[in-house]
C-alpha cells in the first residue's frame, strides 16, 4: 500500500507514534521528560541521529549482507551518535549536563534500531527520511507533552518560565521517577482510550516491536509455534 | 593525518579482532545439530506438559532420539504420535499406557457445603490458603476451577461445586494433577477398577459432620475384599491398583457409596 | 576500602537502582516481567553480561582510548565490544553449559540494546573521571550492583503484576497502563531509601 509522501511523515506522529502506540524509546522519555528544554533537547537529538541513521541504510540497503547487518547498523547509529555528541558538548554545554547518561545511550534507543530494522532497510532514501522526521517529530512531541505536563505540576514552570509557582505549591513527585511512571501511565491509558475508540488495538509491549526479531531467532520460533497451535 | 588514521585503525581492529573471535569460537565451539532429535521434536505435540518424564517434548525427543527413551511416552499425542514416532525411529510401534485423570473427591453441594463463604481472588490456591480452604471438609475439592483452567482439552468442569473429568476427553497430560492445591487428582490407569473417590484423613465422626459421602475409615471394604487390595490407612480407604480384579464387591459393600468402579467409557 | 565497596553495591541496589531510580532497562522491565520465572532469568543475564562488559570496557577506555586521546570514540567501541561479547557469551554457553542456554539464551539477544548494559559501562567511566580512586574493582562492583538491584526491582515487580493481574481494572488502563501505575508505587517505596547507605555506612 503506498502511501504519499505527507502519509509517510505524519503516521510517525498520532498513528504510529513510537513512544504511545509503538511503546519504543520509553527510558528516554522517562529520564527526560522532567522539564519542556530537555524534552525538546533530547527530542532534537534523536531526530537528528534518526534521519542520519535512516538515510545511510536506506542507501547502503543493498549493499549490507544480511547476517551482520546488525551489527552494521549499530556501528552506523554509533556514529551518528557520537556526531551528535561532539555537537551538543560544542555548542551546548548545558544541554550535554541536562541530557547525561541518555546522550550515548541514544545508540540504544529502540525506535532508531526499530525503524532501521523494519522501515529504513526495505524502502528507498526518500521515504525513509520523511519515516524517519515523522517518527521524530511524534516522539519530540510526546516527550514535550509529558515534560510539559511535569514541568508545570512539579515545578510550577514551562520553558523555565513561572507560571504557577506564585499561587501553587509544586508537587515534586512529579519530577522524580514516580512521576515519570505515572504520568507516562496516563498518556498511554488515553492515547489507547482514543485508538480504541477508532477500532485501533491498545499499545502492547511485545515481540512486534522489539527490532531485534530478525536476529532473536528462538523467541520467533516460539511465537510461531504458539501461532500454530 | 595521524589524527584521521589512529581512530580508524583502532576501531577497525576492535571491529577485526572481534570478528575473528567470533569466528573462530562458533567453528570450535559448535554444537552438533542433532537431526534426528529436531526430526522427532517436530511429531511431538508440543504441549510441553512433562507427563512423559521428560523436560518438555524437546527433553523426549533429545532421549528418543539418543535411545534413552522408547517411543509411546507420549500420553498427551497417545496412539497417532507413538505410531509416527515409533516409524521415524524404525522401531515397532509401541503401546501407549493410557493414563485418565480422576478426581478423588465427591463432594458437591448435594453432599457438603462451605465452610465461609469467599470473596478473594477467584483461584483455588488462593482460596486454600484461607483458614485451611473454603470447603467444609478441609482435604476436599473447593469447585473454584484451577483443574478446570489447566486443562487444555476442554475435559474438566466444575458440577455442583466439584470438579468432574470427562475421561473421553482426558489426555494424560497430567496439568490438572499439578494445579490441584488439595492434591486431589492422580492418574488412574487400568479399566475396571475400584477407585476411592474421598482423600478426608480425618476419623469417622468428624468426617460424616462435614460430608454425607465421604469415607469414614470403617473397614468394611478392606474386610470384604479377598484379594488383598483394599486397606485403610489413617481412617481413609485406598486401592492397589496392581491387586484389585474389578470384581466390585467393595463397592458393593460401602455404606457412604464412596468406592466406585472406574470405567472410561462413562 | 571494603566498606567503600560494600557501600557502592548497596547503593546501586537501593539509592541508585537502574531501574527505578535511573530509568534504564524499562523495556525489559514492562516487557519480561510478566511472570517470576522469566524475569528472574532475564535479570541473571543481564547482571552476567553487565559485569562481564564493565569488565572488559573499563580496561579498554582507560588503557587504548584514554592514553591516545580517543575518549569520543567511547560509544562506538562501547557498543561493538557489548555486541560481540554477548554474542560470545551465547556460544560459550550453548556449547558448555546448555542447561543455563536453553533458560537464559533467549534473552541474550535482547540485552545487546539494552540500555542497562551500554548504560552501566558509561555511568561507571563517568564516575571514574569525577573521582580518581573509583578504581577498576568500584566499577566491577558497582556493575554487580546494579545487576543485583535490576534483579530485585524485576522479581519485586513480577510479583506484584502476577497480584493485580487477577483485578478488576477499568478498560483503557489495561495492560501497559496499569503496570505504569504499578511501577510508580514501586517507585516511591524506592524513594524511601534514600540517604540509607550515606547513614549506614557513613
Amino acid at each position: 500500500m503506498a502511501k504519499t509522501p505527507w502519509q509517510e511523515f505524519s503516521k510517525g506522529i498520532i498513528k504510529e507514534n513510537p513512544v504511545l502506540r509503538l511503546v519504543l524509546g520509553t527510558c528516554a522519555t522517562l529520564a527526560l521528560s522532567t522539564s519542556a528544554n530537555n524534552a525538546i533537547g533530547m527530542g532534537l537529538a534523536t531526530t537528528f541521529v534518526l534521519v542520519g541513521s535512516n538515510t545511510v541504510i536506506s542507501l547502503l540497503r543493498n549493499v549490507i549482507p544480511d547476517k551482520v547487518r546488525i551489527p552494521c547498523y549499530i556501528t552506523l547509529i554509533a556514529g551518528f551518535v557520537t556526531i551528535v555528541q561532539m555537537l551538543i558538548s560544542a555548542y551546548s554545554p548545558a544541554l550535554k549536563d541536562a541530557l547525561g547518561i541518555f546522550l550515548p545511550l541514544i545508540v540504544v534507543n529502540c525506535i532508531i534500531l526499530g525503524r532501521a530494522e523494519m522501515f529504513a532497510n526495505k524502502n528507498k532514501v526518500l521515504p525513509s527520511i520523511l519515516d524517519a522526521l515523522g517518527m521524530g517529530a511524534g516522539f519530540t512531541a510526546t516527550l514535550l507533552v509529558m515534560g510539559i505536563i511535569r514541568e508545570l505540576l512539579g515545578a510550577g514552570s514551562i520553558f523555565g518560565l513561572p507560571i504557577t509557582a506564585g499561587f501553587m505549591d509544586p508537587i515534586i513527585i512529579f519530577l522524580l521517577p514516580p512521576g515519570g511512571f505515572f504520568v507516562f501511565g496516563m498518556l498511554i491509558a488515553l492515547a489507547n482510550k482514543l485508538a480504541t475508540d477508532k477500532g485501533a488495538p491498545a499499545a502492547e509491549l511485545g515481540c512486534a516491536n522489539c527490532p531485534l526479531c530478525g536476529s532473536c531467532s528462538q523467541i520467533a520460533e516460539k511465537e510461531k509455534e504458539r501461532a500454530k497451535k | 593525518m595521524n589524527e584521521i588514521l589512529t581512530p580508524i585503525l583502532i576501531v577497525a581492529g576492535i571491529g577485526l579482532l572481534a570478528g575473528l573471535i567470533l569466528a573462530i569460537a562458533s567453528i570450535v565451539m559448535a554444537v552438533p545439530k542433532d537431526e534426528k532429535a529436531e526430526a522427532l521434536r517436530g511429531l511431538l505435540p508440543g504441549a510441553n506438559c512433562g507427563a512423559c518424564g521428560f523436560s518438555g517434548c524437546d527433553g523426549y525427543a533429545k532421549a528418543m532420539s539418543s535411545g534413552e527413551a522408547k517411543p509411546g511416552l507420549c500420553t498427551v499425542g497417545g496412539e497417532a504420535v507413538a505410531k509416527t514416532t515409533s516409524e521415524y525411529l524404525g522401531l515397532d510401534s509401541a503401546d501407549v499406557t493410557k493414563k485418565i485423570a480422576l478426581v478423588h473427591c465427591l463432594g458437591s453441594y448435594d453432599n457438603t457445603s462451605d465452610k465461609v463463604e469467599y470473596q478473594g481472588i477467584e483461584t483455588c490456591a488462593g482460596a486454600a490458603i484461607v483458614a485451611g480452604g473454603i470447603a467444609s471438609c478441609q482435604y476436599g475439592c473447593m469447585g473454584i476451577g484451577d483443574c478446570m483452567r489447566a486443562c487444555q482439552y476442554d475435559a474438566i468442569s466444575i458440577c455442583n461445586g466439584v470438579a468432574r473429568i470427562d475421561p473421553a476427553r482426558c489426555k494424560g497430560c497430567s496439568m490438572c494433577v499439578k494445579a490441584c492445591p488439595k492434591h486431589l487428582i492422580s492418574f488412574v490407569t487400568a479399566n475396571q477398577q475400584a477407585v476411592v473417590r474421598c482423600s478426608n484423613c480425618d476419623k469417622g465422626a468428624l468426617t460424616n459432620k462435614v460430608c454425607k459421602i465421604g469415607c469414614i475409615g470403617c473397614m468394611k471394604c478392606e474386610k470384604t475384599c479377598q484379594y488383598d487390595a483394599v486397606h485403610v490407612v489413617n481412617s481413609l480407604a485406598s486401592v492397589d491398583p496392581s491387586k484389585c480384579i474389578g470384581c466390585g464387591e467393595c463397592v458393593d459393600v460401602c455404606p457412604r457409596h464412596c468406592i466406585t468402579m472406574f470405567n472410561p467409557e462413562i | 576500602m571494603m566498606k567503600g565497596l560494600i557501600a557502592i553495591f548497596l547503593a546501586s541496589i537501593l539509592t541508585e537502582n537502574f531501574i527505578l531510580n535511573k530509568f534504564l532497562g524499562i523495556c525489559p522491565f514492562l516487557g519480561v516481567s510478566k511472570k517470576l520465572d522469566t524475569a528472574t532469568g532475564m535479570s541473571i543475564a543481564v547482571t552476567v553480561v553487565m559485569v562481564i562488559s564493565t569488565a572488559v570496557t573499563w580496561p579498554i577506555y582507560n588503557y587504548i582510548l584514554k592514553p591516545w586521546n580517543l575518549e569520543y570514540l567511547q560509544t562506538i567501541v562501547f557498543i561493538l565490544i557489548i555486541a560481540a561479547l554477548v554474542q560470545f557469551i551465547e556460544i560459550v554457553l550453548k556449547k558448555y553449559i546448555p542447561s543455563l542456554y536453553n533458560a537464559l539464551g533467549i534473552y541474550l539477544p535482547l540485552i545487546t540494546t539494552n540500555c542497562a548494559v551500554l548504560g552501566v559501562a558509561v555511568l561507571v567511566i563517568q564516575k571514574g573521571q569525577a573521582d580518581p580512586s573509583f578504581g577498576f574493582l568500584q566499577s566491577v562492583v558497582n556493575a554487580f550492583g546494579s545487576g543485583v538491584g535490576f534483579l530485585v526491582a524485576m522479581v519485586l515487580f513480577a510479583g506484584i503484576r502476577e497480584r493485580i493481574e487477577h483485578n478488576d481494572i477499568p478498560k483503557s488502563l489495561q495492560g501497559l497502563p496499569i503496570t505504569l501505575v504499578a511501577a510508580s508505587l514501586t517507585a516511591v517505596s524506592f524513594l524511601g531509601f534514600q540517604g540509607l547507605v550515606d547513614g549506614l555506612l557513613g
